[in-house]
This record gives C-alpha cells, sequence and structure tokens, in this order.
C-alpha cells in the first residue's frame, strides 16, 4: 500500500525550479531514499511533505490525508530529524526528549525511557545538548522525531559529517526502526542508499531521473555498481 | 494550554542557562539606577531627571527594551538553528509558539521591574527620602504593563524578521531611540517643537503617566499631573500595543510557511 504520492509536484522559485513534476510513490513500511546531488531539489521535497514549505502545484497524499487541506492531521503522524542541528541547545538530553514528548501528549516517561534504550544516550542524559559530541546530537535528533512514534520518518542527510563508526551505528538502529515506520531519507553517500534503502528515487535539477530498487537501476543504466548508475544518470541528464 | 505552557517552560529554561539575561536584563536596569543617583549626588542633587521618583518610570519602561533585545535574539536564534522549523511540522500552532515566548517575556518584564522598584526602595532608605506606596506601586506596574506588552510583542516580530546578526543591531538601535525619545535621561521639554512628535509615540506618554504617578517633577520643577498630555499619551500606547501584538501573530504564522 502506498503511504506517500507525490503526483506532479513543481516547486518554484522566482528565478529557479527546485522541482519539476516531480512523480513518486511511497510504500508503508519501506526505506525509501532521496538522493541527488547538492541543490538536487530532496531537502525542498522533505520539506512540503512535512509542511515546512509550499508546492506550486501538484498533489500530495500522505496516508490518505490530502496535504493541501489536511496537513494538521498529517502533522500528527510524522517525525522529522533535519539537516541541520535542530534541538533545544541549553536544555539537557532529558529535558529536549520531555519538551518533545508533552506535544504529542505521549506517555512521557514510557517513551523517553524507550528512545534512551535504543539510541543509547543513558550516558549523556544530563548533560546540555550544546556540550554532545556530532554522533550524539544526531542521535538525539532522530530519538526527538520518533516521540510521537509517527508512521512516517523522515531524515534529512541522518549521517552528515558523522565518522564511519558513528554512521555505521546509526545505520543499524535505522534499520531496527523500520518494523514500526516508513521511512524517508536523503542522503548524499551512496553506500548509505545501497545499504539501509529498499527503493531509491534519484533527482537532479529538481527532475526525477530514475526509481525503483537498487538492482532495478542497475539494470536500467546496464552497470555493474550502484555508484556507476548514478554517474550515468546524471552525465546523460547533462547530456 | 498545554503546549504553550510547555513551550514556555522551555523558553524561560533556555534565557535562564544563558548569562545574558543577568546581565542585560536584570543587571544592566539596577546598574543605571544606581548610576544615575551618584551622578546626582555629586551634581548636588540639582536634576530633578535624575531624583527616584523622576527616575524609577524612566528606567522600568527603559528596562522593557532590554526583554525586546532578550526575546528578539531568542527568536532570531531558534530560526537559525532549525529549531523552529523542527517544531512547525508539529502540531504546535503559531499562537502556541507566539504565547509560549510572551509569557516568558511577561515574567522577565515583571522581574525587572521588581527588581528597580527594590532598588529605588533600598536607595531612598539610603538618601534618606520618601519612596512611593505600596498603591502608588501597584498603579505603577499596572500603567507600564501596556510597554512591556509593546516590547513583548516587538521583540517577537524583530526575531521573526530578522536574523540573530541582524536583530541585535535593529534593537540597540531602537533601545537609543527610546532612551532619547521617551525623556528618559534628558528632558523632552528642552526638545523644542520635538516634544510633540515625542509625544505621537508611546515611550514619553508611558514615562510621563509613571512620573504622575510618582509626583515626579520634570526639569522646570513642575509637578506632573494627569493632564493632556497623558490622556492623549494613552493613544499612541494602545495603537503600539495592539498593532505589534497583531503584526507579530500574523507574521510568524507566515514566518511559518516560508521558505527563508
Amino acid at each position: 500500500m502506498n503511504i506517500i504520492t507525490i503526483d506532479n509536484v513543481c516547486k518554484n522559485y522566482k528565478k529557479k525550479k527546485a522541482l519539476d513534476n516531480v512523480c513518486l510513490e511511497i510504500k508503508q513500511g519501506e526505506i525509501f531514499g532521496l538522493l541527488g546531488v547538492n541543490g538536487a531539489g530532496k531537502t525542498t521535497l522533505i520539506k512540503i511533505l512535512c509542511g515546512l514549505s509550499k508546492k506550486s502545484s501538484g498533489t500530495i497524499v500522505i496516508n490518505n490525508f490530502d496535504l493541501d487541506n489536511e496537513i494538521d492531521k498529517i502533522k500528527e503522524i510524522i517525525g522529522i530529524s533535519p539537516q541541520e542541528t535542530s534541538v533545544a541547545n541549553n536544555l539537557t538530553v532529558k529535558e529536549n526528549l520531555e519538551f518533545f514528548a508533552h506535544i504529542y501528549h505521549k506517555n512521557v516517561l514510557e517513551i523517553i525511557k524507550e528512545l534512551v534504550d535504543i539510541f543509547d544516550l543513558n550516558e549523556v542524559l544530563n548533560q546540555r545538548a550544546k556540550t554532545l559530541s556530532g554522533g550524539y546530537k544526531r542521535r538525539l535528533s532522530i530519538a526527538i522525531a520518533l516521540i510521537s512514534k509517527p508512521k512516517i520518518l523522515f531524515l534529512d542527510e541522518p549521517t552528515l559529517g558523522l565518522d564511519v563508526f558513528s554512521r555505521r551505528e546509526l545505520w543499524q538502529i535505522i534499520k531496527k526502526l523500520q518494523k514500526s515506520t516508513t521511512i524517508v531519507l536523503t542522503s548524499h553517500y551512496l553506500e548509505e542508499i545501497e545499504n539501509l534503502c529498499d527503493r531509491v528515487a534519484i533527482l537532479s535539477k529538481g527532475e526525477l531521473l530514475k526509481k525503483g530498487t537498487i538492482e532495478e537501476i542497475k539494470q536500467s543504466t546496464k552497470t555493474d555498481t550502484f555508484e556507476d548508475a548514478f554517474i550515468k544518470l546524471l552525465k546523460d541528464e547533462n547530456e | 494550554m498545554n503546549k504553550i505552557l510547555n513551550f514556555s517552560k522551555r523558553n524561560l529554561k533556555e534565557i535562564l542557562r544563558d548569562p545574558i539575561i543577568y546581565i542585560f536584563c536584570l543587571g544592566f536596569p539596577l546598574v543605571m539606577f544606581i548610576l544615575f543617583q551618584i551622578i546626582n549626588k555629586y551634581t548636588g542633587g540639582n536634576t530633578p531627571m535624575f531624583e527616584i521618583d523622576s527616575l524609577l518610570p524612566a528606567i522600568i519602561m527603559f528596562s522593557f527594551t532590554f526583554v525586546m533585545l532578550t526575546l528578539a535574539l531568542m527568536v532570531s536564534k531558534d530560526r537559525q538553528t532549525f529549531f523552529l522549523k523542527r517544531l512547525y511540522s508539529s502540531p504546535m500552532k503559531s499562537y502556541h509558539f507566539i504565547l509560549g515566548y510572551f509569557f516568558v517575556g511577561l515574567i522577565i518584564g515583571i522581574s525587572q521591574t521588581i527588581i528597580c522598584i527594590v532598588s529605588g526602595f533600598v536607595i531612598s532608605l539610603i538618601s534618606n527620602v520618601s519612596f512611593i506606596s505600596f498603591a502608588e506601586i501597584i498603579l505603577l506596574i499596572i500603567t507600564q504593563l501596556p510597554m512591556l506588552i509593546t516590547n513583548v510583542f516587538l521583540g517577537i516580530l524583530i526575531g521573526t524578521l530578522f536574523n540573530d546578526k541582524t536583530a541585535p543591531g535593529i534593537c540597540s538601535a531602537f533601545i537609543s531611540l527610546v532612551g532619547i525619545l521617551g525623556g528618559c535621561w534628558m528632558p523632552v521639554e528642552a526638545m523644542g517643537k520635538f516634544e510633540l512628535f515625542c509625544r505621537f509615540l508611546p515611550f514619553y506618554p508611558s514615562v510621563y503617566i509613571g512620573r504622575v504617578i510618582t509626583s515626579a517633577q520634570n526639569s522646570l520643577g513642575i509637578t506632573y499631573a494627569f493632564d493632556r498630555i497623558a490622556i492623549l499619551g494613552l493613544i499612541p500606547i494602545a495603537l503600539f500595543m495592539i498593532a505589534n501584538i497583531i503584526l507579530s501573530f500574523i507574521l510568524f504564522k507566515k514566518n511559518m510557511i516560508s521558505d527563508k
């Protein structure tokens, strides 16, 4: 079943087309990757799906709710971990989790305990967010995104700037989350997309170049590796 | 209401853990009070503007501009760190945010006012001069509330419109203007026809009404009275307050789905 349907979505700025007739379907329970270079439109699309930016045209349906008319219902079922640092810096890890938990009126103590265990935040629970390492900040950010037990989780560049160990740890956590939530993640890293995603959409200059599983994309581009497929698609697009 | 109080609690924690609040919001007005008292003493006590009854309403009104600065910094920083953007994707509405910032501004402003009044009281004891009665204290606080509300919403507005690099500069310029146009440290009566311009803004009337309550004297030695200046002054006070409230709500909501 499709949990997100994106139909001919465009996003125009004054002189630029950030998204150009993008059509996508994201299935319930999958990890879906949005891949592209800088300026491809990945973050723009995520922001539109979360109601943080308005599309210029097209329709989006999320969990059978129309984005234009039922955004409040959509906000109840989504969680987002943005690319940028987006936690309350002067609050501790515990206070951050409590703050976000109270927004959703969830059983605060129970959900916090669960997330602290999943993301291994026990050691830093009483530390202020601004003093955390990059890896822990990311973990906190994703933990916050899960506070509402969302049906759909948006991860915008979840491992950007992390060392290889932290990245691998986060991958393990993201894979475990798939059991309970649909995940849409954006990334620059081909290895990350290959490791995590069931299906992928490749964007370039606001256009959808290709979508499908890694194997399907490799077959359609007649390449041996996903990296070669990605490069070929971009080259063909530029020509 | 839960979401508003939850957000207010977060804002209060953020502010109390930032040393700037103690320096600018709580400390600075106190320092100014003491400084002007020292100046007054060294000028032989001949400057009515620096007497406690004249200084108290001026410093209270002026101190609210630091509340504006604090809130402007807070809102602009929250925007810069994308903390607010994240919250925009939650079920929180624009009024949850605005009232969440507003209640914190109110708490800081009232705390400042109490500090100013206590400071004034202590200085009056030391200087062996009379201080205003409890009823006058309550009336003074009530009459200055509209300016506090105006400054709180103006802080939210500036933080919404400008980033954390630009907002402090704009606030600083505003703070300087308020000091002059409010007749806080220099007599507006000495500005000639410019005094009329000052009456159209809310700062001077607010200080004027405060000085009526404290029975202060102006630079000409005349005691402030609830005259035409005070009565007509209520109009710009009310208009500025309402305008700031409306603009804050409209522009904050617009900013929530802005691409900037």
